[in-house]
């Protein structure tokens, strides 16, 4: 790894800092157990900066986000919790939503009359781990399938996979909650 | 291609026009492919519904925590003293104070409010391990006349488009950071303005107290002393 110093800081943060937006949205959502995701975005530059001598030119996001995909994990090991895995909420939720879209309302109108950024933070994190960072790498931050691919360490094809199949079990989650909370 | 690629392919844009004309034709025969297709899109504009903008400031202090670090990296010469001031320190020690001071600039827990300038917040969060004088001052009576001496390599960062090189000095039982810019540093919100138009005000911040004479070159002291003491260290520290 090379060491960088004053001299190279400047060509690191130019390099890096326009992607400062998509870093904060992954970390929102990576960031666990009381983390700030602030303070994992701050981590993920510092180490990077660390790293940035070994940095081969690729895509500079890609390679952002996957660090800060690294620095939440690590920081999860260390505060000796569970690391981003299914919740036991999640699981239970999945399994109990398995099998209701045959003879249910329309899934897609709900959603759309569902439109809450709290609630849908709220279903996005009981999805499990892979499809959320999926959504959350190609929706909410933007990155293309083949940036999140990068970052996430798998085929494009298995980012667009676990796209699809998340962002179908998101909008369940979302008409479920709708018409529970709706017909009330 | 079975049915199931062909839908992902569709959704990701990734079928030529032929057979995305084809797999249209298919969505208005297949109910599944159709509900599935929309409700692909009611998931992925939801997702888009819970991005936030970037809070204000965080490219400031990732600027400003990359270019702490970049400082504490470099191998720099040992910290010239000024002329006709104190003794110099070994050069291991300049390093070890360098990177602690780092480390604890690095700590979270100062943040940016709408009342608190970047670059006075950064200058804050900078000399926020200073501990207050355990005596009296040099200049105080009862107290060993001593000069400043500079114990940090200097450390150039960036905070709200404001370039600002950090010193350090020990005077006494305690120490200032005296940050230098060719800017003006914007007086925070609940700060006493000394001259009437902000070129000159001081301000409590935690335990710091800043104190600050804008002109041509701009200087912010930060430093626990009490408040009727800085003055009189800004004296000490020559400046302007």
């Amino acid at each position: 790894m090379g060491v960088v110093g004053m001299s190279d800081h400047r060509e690191f943060l130019d390099a890096t800092l326009p992607y400062v937006d998509a870093v904060w949205q992954v970390a929102r959502h990576a960031a666990r157990d009381g983390l700030e995701p602030e303070d994992l975005v701050q981590e993920t530059y510092l180490q990077a900066y660390a790293a940035f001598g070994s940095f081969q030119g690729g895509n500079p996001r890609a390679w952002l986000a996957a660090i800060c995909l690294n620095v939440a994990r690590s920081e999860a090991r260390r505060r000796r919790r569970r690391p981003l895995e299914l919740s036991g909420v999640a699981i239970t939720d999945v399994a109990a939503g398995a099998g209701t879209r045959d003879s249910g309302p329309d899934v897609a109108e709900l959603v759309m009359d569902s439109l809450d950024s709290q609630h849908i933070s709220q279903c996005l994190a009981k999805l499990a781990e892979p499809r959320r960072m999926c959504i959350v790498m190609v929706d909410v931050a933007r990155l293309t399938a083949g940036e999140a691919a990068e970052a996430l360490g798998c085929p494009r094809g298995t980012v667009l996979a676990r796209l699809h199949r998340g962002r179908l079990r998101l909008a369940e989650l979302l008409a479920e909650s709708r018409v529970s909370h709706g017909r009330a | 291609m079975d049915e199931h690629e062909s839908l992902q392919a569709f959704l990701a844009g990734r079928l030529g026009s032929a057979d995305a004309r084809r797999f249209d034709e298919h969505l208005l025969e297949c109910e599944a492919c159709w509900q599935a297709v929309r409700e692909d899109r009611a998931g992925r504009l939801a997702a888009q519904v819970v991005r936030l903008l970037a809070p204000p400031g965080l490219t400031d202090r990732i600027a400003f925590a990359v270019e702490v670090a970049a400082s504490a990296r470099s191998q720099r010469p040992p910290a010239k003293v000024l002329s006709g001031l104190g003794w110099q320190l070994a050069d291991g020690g300049i390093a070890v104070i360098g990177v602690l001071v780092a480390m604890l600039v690095l700590l979270p827990g100062v943040r940016g409010t709408p009342a608190m300038p970047a670059a006075v917040q950064a200058v804050a969060r900078y000399a926020q391990t200073i501990a207050p004088p355990a005596g009296p001052l040099p200049w105080q009576a009862g107290a060993r006349r001593t000069s400043p001496t500079e114990v940090d390599p200097p450390v150039s960062v960036t905070a709200g488009g404001q370039l600002i090189v950090l010193r350090t000095w020990r005077l006494g039982g305690t120490e200032a950071v005296v940050a230098v810019s060719q800017g003006p540093f914007p007086m925070p919100a609940g700060a006493t303005d000394a001259s009437g138009g902000g070129m000159a005000w001081s301000s409590p911040v935690g335990k710091l107290r800043l104190y600050c004479l804008n002109g041509q070159t701009s200087e912010l002291i930060a430093t626990p002393v009490p408040a009727a003491e800085l003055a009189v260290l800004a004296g000490q520290l020559q400046l302007n």
